[in-house]
């Protein structure tokens, strides 16, 4: 085994990968984690020094589809990549060995300590947990142990970070996230049905690189990957600002490619970078294909209701907007004008944040008090 | 007569036990068993049925 001895760069290069191609590998990575260009250079110089982490790839109540999107990564050189920088020691799925010997390699990586767990599926706790055991141990009693001397623990599928489908109502095997049981080790949760292997990659590089898990919101998601709403970089949002809205499957809407939002799209109540990173290889998103966002890489989306049309009475103005300064003021008469319904007042919040904007400057007198202050 | 389990079996989807009971070096009888359980059944019941294909492709 060489997993402790050789550095990326070299085994890379060893399984066909040239430099020029490591380096753009590199810039990718870059890009993906929303890192100025110049990051690139620093991910390229600490890939290339690093050893392989040993993963422990761990299946509970799962579909394996998370799996299926790990082995089917298909963006540049992202496969091998991912294949071959982690140095993935227990797989059930893929892994050569069975039964006592699969067993075996799992603990000689955990007795060394230092790796990474990657857990896909929820957790069942009821009954003692015996709605999944693997070699005659329940999966907490497995996760448990192989968190123990783990560095990190990555969370991929909603499943394994949010619970998932097991979880949805009435949840009979009271199933749990691994948030739920693992308290003292970093949790990062990639969350979507499946995740998106560009993420995980990207999440994994950054860990080699800064030694420490990406910057993360307050659902221990990556903020490169789940910073943004979908509706805020949707292709169909300009039909939306219109209201222009697809009413039912195959209508002259629907053809034209308008906003899905009446037909219960959760994009502007999901946060996920699909519109951007897309699937299969780049190639389409569930949106662009005509199908609304299910909002898969929310918590309980399950209990959204595929096709409920989506609550945005919080909705606000873009997550990509300058924040708005100033006291919040009363919608002017221009943008009020059109509010109609529910979709209207998402526009309108939009519409109001940037009109404030642009009246106060056209009018500056009509701001009234808050100008004395702003004059100070 | 002696009884082999392998689990996990790996390189399939999903969780499998598989038990034998071998005599003089010939199986006699085999138990499989699937040991991990969602109940995907009970958690359709009740819902849209629009939703049952989003629920059920992901078994
Ligand atoms: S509601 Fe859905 S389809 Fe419409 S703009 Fe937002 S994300 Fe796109």
């Amino acid at each position: 085994m060489n997993r402790f001895t050789e550095g990326l760069e070299s085994h890379l290069a060893r399984q066909g990968m040239s430099r020029r191609e490591f380096l753009k590998f590199s810039a990718l990575m870059a890009a993906a984690l929303a890192l100025p260009k110049r990051y690139a250079t620093q991910i390229a110089e600490s890939l290339a020094a690093v050893k392989r982490p040993p993963v422990i790839w761990l299946e509970f109540q799962d579909c394996a589809g998370c799996s299926e999107s790990f082995l089917r990564a298909s963006r540049p050189t992202a496969a091998e990549v991912v294949l071959d920088v982690l140095s993935v020691d227990y797989h059930e799925t893929i892994m050569a060995a069975s039964g006592n010997l699969a067993e075996e390699a799992k603990k000689q990586t955990i007795d060394a300590g230092g790796h990474l767990v990657i857990v896909e599926g929820s957790i069942p706790t009821a009954e003692d947990g015996i709605y999944c055991c693997i070699g005659g141990r329940t999966a907490v009693d497995i996760l448990n142990e192989a968190v123990s001397s783990a560095a990190a623990v990555i969370a991929v599928g909603s499943c394994a970070a949010f619970g998932g489908i097991p979880k949805a109502a009435p949840n009979p095997t009271g199933a749990v996230s691994t948030l739920d049981l693992v308290k003292d080790k970093p949790v990062l949760n990639l969350p979507g049905c499946p995740y998106n292997v560009v993420n995980l990659t990207a999440t994994v590089v950054h860990f080699l690189t800064f030694g420490e898990l990406p910057a993360m919101d307050q659902l221990n998601r990556p903020l490169f990957a789940y910073g943004a709403r979908i509706h805020d970089n949707c292709e169909r949002r300009g039909h939306f600002d219109a209201g222009e809205f697809a009413l039912q499957w195959g209508d002259e809407g629907h053809r034209k490619g308008w906003c899905l939002y009446r037909l219960g799209c959760k994009g502007p109540v999901a946060f996920h970078n699909c519109p951007s990173v897309r699937w299969n290889d780049g190639a389409n998103w569930p949106v662009g294909s005509g199908h609304g966002c299910i909002g898969c890489s929310e918590p309980d989306f399950w209990e959204m209701g595929l096709y409920n049309v989506a609550d945005i009475q919080k909705f606000g103005a873009p997550s990509t907007f300058a924040p708005v300064v100033g006291p919040v003021q009363t919608i002017a008469p221009p943008t009020a004008a059109l509010i109609g319904g529910l979709t209207g007042l998402a526009i309108g919040a939009a519409g109001t944040a940037a009109y404030m904007q642009l009246s106060k400057k056209d009018h500056p007198d009509e701001s009234g008090g808050n100008n004395s202050e702003e004059k100070k | 007569m002696a009884k082999i389990a392998i689990d996990p079996i790996t390189r399939i989807e999903g969780h499998l036990r598989i038990e034998v009971q071998v005599d003089g070096g010939a199986v006699t009888d085999a138990w499989s068993s699937s040991t991990m359980f969602r109940g995907i059944e009970l958690i359709l019941k009740g819902r849209d049925p629009r939703e049952a294909w989003a629920l059920t492709q992901r078994i």
